[in-house]
């Protein structure tokens, strides 16, 4: 039903999609996925035009919509877009911003916009924030409002450009449900997203997207489990395994922390195995390692099984040997041992971090 | 960073003591003035008014002193009674009538400045009345030979009469006569009541029926009034008018009325306050508003400065908008053309942009001073009302326009629908803020001959002789007017503030019992 011929999007200093080339048939649920700055969004603000390509072709159904005589705001009615900052109108109650545009745009009357407007928000369960601002909900609140406020309008097609990224962790989860529930319906939706477990749960393809094209695509099995090209597999492999440098003394530890919060919720990692992977760090590093270098240059590589739910940790570092699991400070090494199993600590001659630590966290 | 803070602070309170300092040595030195000689003198300060032959007397037999230049007669006796002023030079008849009237703290030194100064009616150089000059020198001749000149000059100025003699007036006018006066200057030029009055009145009146004509009248300031006749507005300038080598080049003359002379007022510091505060206050009110049914004058004052006001707010906010409008969706053209004027306007002084439109750009077409003040404040109203717009919806986030887009709403009605709602609580509080600087700004629509609140302060005035009570008294009615706008405004602003509807209002028509 949306077919995208050769594709372009160039910016004064950047160029985002080169060459995108797709199908997307009827039913589709597509993720999108790539590092930041691969064009994910670009390519779906393309589609409905809050992007205006520099040249190639989109057709919805038989329409051209590339065609400067296109109404575009007509498309628009038949594709809807929920954003990552959810965009609700703020002047206006939660009802009225899913009631206003079917009642501006498909001429419904006050009564059926209202009737549809509560159905909706029923499905997102929010029926009772109906008469709340915007600024009055959270976060997840809003996005759901936002998707039933996309709902009301009837599309053939949904976009959603990274639907989760602002949200609180906490929020993260209700929105996802109603997304998830949005594709058992059979719409025909697009999404970009970080969250791989839930890109993996939902959708029946996947677009991996590098150097401005759609660089390799398949099933979530086949992108996730089995990816054939290199890059993606770089992708993918950076995805599932976490790796931390520590070159300084003073070192961006919060920093490294959020790394390690992100990497967690991409996994969709438990949290009290998150809490874990953040103590076992801070311990082995920063306790243990750390005050025993002059100018240290440390390496930690965190790996998370999903089928065990386990994480299995490499520290590596530099300078003389040194054998924390039996010379380090006391508490601390208590500390570590009550939450890492099978810790263990290596000596190799020919690296250039001849000191290797590795344990599993469960 | 605090110690830089302190510096400026103490710079600043240095510079504010210097002020206070000097405006207090600005008081004037030493004792009594006696002679005319004495005023010869560095340091001494001599008021004159701007324009008039007074001021070029002053300057050429005044070398040593220094000028203070006046536009309005009330302020100067004030300053000389305050001792702000040395001296104050300008013709002897009126400061005598003001003396007579109850001015206080001032004499007039028996000397004069000169042997006489003649006063004339001024032509204009482009009046389209066939030989002009020819005719009103006949009319004068005539009224010089039968006596009826001697006979007004006698009834007005010596026997201050304040009758208007009968004149009929002409029953089918081919001639219409538009005369220039200044409506400040008792006994030849004043109001009495709402209507103007005195020697230059009558004067017009009777030319006006000699020639078979009507005539209209228009109120100037001694600023504006040559301009006036200069650019065609009037035909005549008709109000105490001396003769000057300056205004000779460019405005010709009628023949010799009659002769005044240039007096010179200083304080009179025998003079001793006398009431109490409450009776002076009583009196002051009776003067300004009651005698001779002077509130009519505020009344039409006030009138005109809310006619100006309004009819700038409405055609200001509506051609702001409408060139808001055009600019938004960043046409080069519209958006270079309004930089343009917004620039212009916005650095032009008002009262310079007011006298280039009124006297240049309008200058050949008859038009009334208060529409072009209402055009004049329009084109500021409209740039600050543009200004404001920008500002509002810049508040607006991008993610707005991009839901409303993203929905299927065109690009116009993204605008009214999703935007322009958001923005205006923002611009109304500015909005009312910019009324109330309007309201304020007009008060100088004097010079193009608009009569509003504080030309009739200015007119009033003239006629009580009192610098203050007028004053307070327009202040405290600008205060109520402001007031009230801003009463008005703030109702708007609730009603537009989408945040303040009640629940029932927003589902009113709705049936939600399911």
């Amino acid at each position: 039903m949306i077919k995208i011929e050769h594709l372009r999007k160039e910016y004064p200093n950047a160029t985002p999609l080169k060459d995108v080339n797709a199908v997307i048939g009827n039913g589709d649920v597509i993720t999108v996925i790539g590092s930041s700055g691969t064009g994910k969004s670009t390519l779906l603000r393309c589609l409905n035009l809050l992007e205006t390509p520099t040249s190639g072709r989109i057709w919805l159904d038989e329409t051209e919509i590339t065609d400067p005589k296109c109404d575009i705001s007509m498309i628009r009615r038949k594709m809807g877009m929920v954003f990552q900052s959810f965009n609700l109108f703020g002047h206006q109650t939660v009802i009225e911003n899913i009631m206003l545009p079917q009642m501006d745009l498909l001429g419904k009357t006050k009564q059926e916009a209202y009737d549809e407007g509560m159905r909706l928000l029923r499905v997102v369960g929010l029926s009772e924030k109906a008469l709340n601002y915007p600024d009055e909900i959270s976060g997840g609140q809003k996005q759901r409002v936002a998707i039933a406020r996309t709902l009301a309008m009837s599309p053939d097609v949904i976009l959603l450009d990274e639907p989760t990224s602002a949200l609180d962790s906490t929020m993260v989860g209700e929105v996802q449900a109603v997304i998830r529930q949005l594709a058992g319906s059979g719409k025909t939706m697009m999404i970009t997203t970080h969250e791989m477990a839930f890109a993996r749960a939902i959708s029946n393809r996947v677009f991996y997207m590098n150097e401005g094209i759609i660089y390799e695509e398949g099933t979530p099995e086949q992108i996730f489990d089995h990816p054939q090209r290199e890059n993606t597999r770089r992708f993918i492999r950076r995805l599932k395994v976490l790796e931390l440098l520590i070159e300084k003394k003073d070192h961006d530890f919060p920093g490294m922390s959020g790394e390690i919060d992100r990497y967690c919720a991409k996994n969709q990692i438990p949290a009290k195995l998150s809490s874990r992977i953040h103590l076992a760090l801070e311990e082995a590093i920063r306790q243990q390692i750390l005050p025993g270098l002059e100018s240290p240059r440390i390496r930690a590589v965190v790996e998370y099984a999903e089928a065990e739910e386990t994480a299995a940790v490499t520290v590596s570092w530099n300078g003389p040997e040194r054998d924390i699991t039996r010379t380090g400070d006391e508490l601390s090494l208590s500390l570590l041992k009550g939450i890492v199993s099978e810790m263990q600590y290596t000596r190799t001659g020919t690296d250039d971090l001849p000191n290797i630590l590795s344990f599993e966290i469960r | 960073m605090r110690k830089r803070r302190l510096i400026a602070l103490a710079c600043v309170l240095a510079v504010l003591c210097a002020a206070v300092a000097l405006s207090l040595a600005d008081a004037v030195s030493g004792g009594p003035i006696l002679s005319k000689e004495q005023l010869n003198q560095a340091g001494m300060k001599i008021g004159v008014s701007t324009g008039s032959a007074s001021m070029l007397i002053a300057e050429k037999e005044l070398p040593n002193a220094e000028i203070v230049y006046y536009n309005d007669t009330a302020s100067a006796y004030e300053a000389v009674a305050q001792g702000k002023l040395d001296a104050y030079v300008y013709d002897r008849r009126q400061m005598e009538l003001a003396i007579s009237s109850g001015r206080s703290g001032v004499r007039l030194l028996d000397e004069n400045m000169d042997e006489g100064v003649p006063i004339a009616v001024g032509i204009s150089p482009v009046t389209e009345i066939p030989d002009f000059t020819e005719r009103l020198n006949a009319f004068i001749r005539e009224l010089k030979n039968d006596g009826t000149l001697d006979g007004m000059f006698q009834r007005w100025a010596v026997d201050q009469n304040e009758q208007m003699p009968d004149i009929p007036s002409t029953a089918d006018p081919q001639i219409h006569l538009t005369v220039a006066t200044s409506g400040v200057v008792p006994p030849f030029s004043y109001y009495k009541g709402a209507d103007l009055n005195g020697y230059d009145i009558e004067l017009a009146y009777r030319f006006a029926a000699w020639l078979g004509a009507d005539v209209t009248f228009k109120v100037y300031d001694y600023t504006g009034i040559v301009p006036a006749a200069v650019s065609g507005d009037v035909d005549c300038i008709m109000a105490n008018l001396n003769i000057t080598d300056e205004r000779r080049e460019s405005l010709s003359f009628s023949d010799v009325l009659y002769t005044e002379h240039v007096g010179i007022m200083v304080a009179d510091t025998a003079a001793a306050a006398s009431g109490s505060f409450w009776d002076n206050l009583r009196e002051s009110f009776t003067k300004t508003f009651i005698r001779e049914g002077r509130w009519q004058l505020f009344l039409q004052g006030v009138l005109n400065t809310l006619i100006i006001t309004v009819l700038s707010v409405l055609c200001g906010t509506l051609l702001g908008f409408g060139v808001f409008m055009l600019c938004r969706n960043g046409n080069p053209v519209s958006n270079a053309v309004t930089r343009f004027v917004t620039w212009l306007v916005q650095g032009m002084p008002m009262v310079v942009l007011l006298m280039i439109l009124y006297y240049i750009v309008f200058g050949n077409v008859s038009i009334s001073g208060i529409l072009v003040a209402v055009i004049g404040f329009t084109l500021t109203f409209a740039s600050s009302v543009y200004s404001l717009l920008k500002l509002g919806v810049g508040t607006v986030d991008r993610g707005q326009y991009e839901a409303a887009y993203a929905l299927g709403y065109p690009n116009r009605r993204t605008f009214f629908r999703v935007i322009l709602p958001q923005a205006l609580p923002h611009i109304l509080p500015a909005w009312k803020g910019e009324i109330v600087n309007l309201i304020k700004a007009t008060a100088i629509v004097g010079y193009i001959a608009v009569q509003d609140l504080t030309k009739m302060g200015d007119i009033v005035r003239s006629r009580t002789f009192e610098a203050f009570f007028p004053l307070i008294a327009i202040t405290v009615i600008y205060f109520v007017l402001e007031e009230l706008i801003g009463l008005l405004i703030s109702r708007i602003s609730i009603s537009f503030n989408p945040k303040r509807r009640s629940p029932e209002s927003i589902l009113k028509g709705v049936k939600t019992d399911d």
